[in-house]
């Protein structure tokens, strides 16, 4: 989904990366830690934990870079999801988020920072009017799930839903979406 | 939980990417993906479809700080003699943009993007990109395969005093190296020998010079553009 040249271009400092190169790993640092700290601060709201996160994502991508597999995912893609489960964990350990969101039309209406990224860009509007077909409950915990690293707990407690409410809500959520992006 | 109906495993990946799962349910689905191949691809479908969300993130630029502990961390097996040097000081960390570089990469992939549909032959090897203060990218460092030439092009027209003129420098060790002049106006460029960007460059700089460049061999006007260099002489 990124952007053809830059997604290459990534692919290839990948590929350095994991012959130990250092050059090519601060290159790649480079080119997507913004994002990915930005990301982490998304998901966590506290900038030293979102540093922790970023710092642990790295190490983790030098450490692992032989099990990055170009046919499955971008790299971004990639980098993208170690980090996001490394700030979700944290997430989860902290006893209490304070909870300062926007309705999902905020949402919704967040403009893809990659304005000039054309591909990037057409994934987001597809995905955007796919997630248009939910209905509004439902597209809310898909999004403060997938944004803001929501549990199934919290969104109960945000949506005013059971558990278990929640729990279909996303797996029908997912299934609509799956087909309408096919 | 029966992993063999595909319609759940379609879900629980979805539930996974999301980031739903339960610790436990976690460790197990992940040790699961390990030793399956088709579902770690329904995994990776999920956050390619998702993926895009993350892109609506404002870009926040981390601390240097971040990059040190990181570079302390995987010190004891790096590759030695490939580490990038450190930039001198005086004249690119006075700057305070040494780093800044960094928040370009969506310019920067639209950069590239450009610069591959204008030479489609050839895949080239970008060389450095070398961003204006503000992080957008303004000329590309390019290498075609088995030259010996290194081209320096904008990516766009900058605007410049008539009377003034943009020089090029490599930043090493020692003193900034002159390269010559480039062209502020899109579609010339400047070509330099490959060799001059050599194995301890570490980035490239533009400054602002008198229109015949810098009269003493050393930048006299504020640098304007700069960028790490990716790939140094093969």
């Amino acid at each position: 989904m990124d952007n053809r040249a830059g997604a290459l271009d990534l692919q290839l400092l990948m590929r350095r990366v994991v012959r130990r190169d250092r050059a090519a790993f601060a290159a790649l640092y480079d080119r997507t830690s913004p994002q990915l700290f930005g990301v982490a601060m998304r998901i966590l709201r506290q900038r030293e934990e979102a540093e922790d996160v970023l710092q642990e994502c790295f190490v983790a991508v030098w450490d692992r870079a032989d099990t990055y597999d170009a046919q499955k995912s971008s790299v971004m893609t990639w980098l993208l999801s170690i980090l996001r489960h490394r700030a979700i964990d944290r997430r989860r350990r902290r006893a209490h988020m304070e909870d300062r969101l926007g309705s999902e039309e905020e949402l919704l209406s967040l403009r893809a920072s990659i304005g000039d990224d054309a591909d990037r860009g057409a994934g987001l509007r597809e995905l955007y009017k796919c997630l248009q077909e939910l209905e509004s409950a439902p597209r809310r915990a898909v999004l403060l799930a997938y944004v803001y690293g929501y549990t199934h707990e919290e969104l109960a407690q945000r949506l005013a839903a059971p558990t278990g409410t929640i729990k279909s809500w996303i797996r029908r959520s997912l299934d609509r979406l799956k087909r309408c992006l096919e | 939980m029966r992993y063999d109906d595909p319609q759940l495993r379609i879900l629980l990946a979805g539930e996974y990417v999301l980031g739903l799962m339960p610790s436990l349910a976690r460790a197990r689905f992940e040790r699961l993906m390990a030793r399956d191949p088709a579902l770690a691809q329904e995994v990776s479908d999920w956050a390619e479809r998702f993926a895009p969300l993350d892109a609506t993130v404002r870009p926040v630029m981390p601390p240097a700080e971040v990059w040190r502990k990181i570079e302390r961390h995987i010190g004891a097996d790096a590759k030695p003699g490939s580490e990038p040097q450190a930039p001198q000081r005086n004249f690119l960390n006075s700057l305070g943009l040494w780093r800044g570089l960094a928040g370009a990469s969506a310019a920067l992939a639209a950069a590239l993007a450009l610069f591959v549909i204008l030479r489609p032959v050839a895949p080239p090897e970008v060389v450095a990109v070398l961003t204006d203060t503000a992080g957008t990218p303004a000329f590309i460092a390019t290498r075609t395969g088995g030259s010996q030439q290194i081209a320096v092009a904008p990516v766009r027209t900058q605007a410049i005093d008539a009377h003034k003129s943009l020089e090029l420098w490599a930043i090493a060790g020692g003193s900034p190296k002159p390269l010559g002049l480039v062209p502020p106006t899109f579609g010339g460029q400047l070509e330099i020998a490959s060799a001059s960007i050599t194995g301890d460059t570490t980035a490239l700089a533009i400054s602002l010079e008198p229109e015949n460049g810098s009269p003493s061999g050393a930048p006299t006007g504020p640098v304007l553009f700069q960028g790490r260099v990716l790939a140094a002489n093969p």
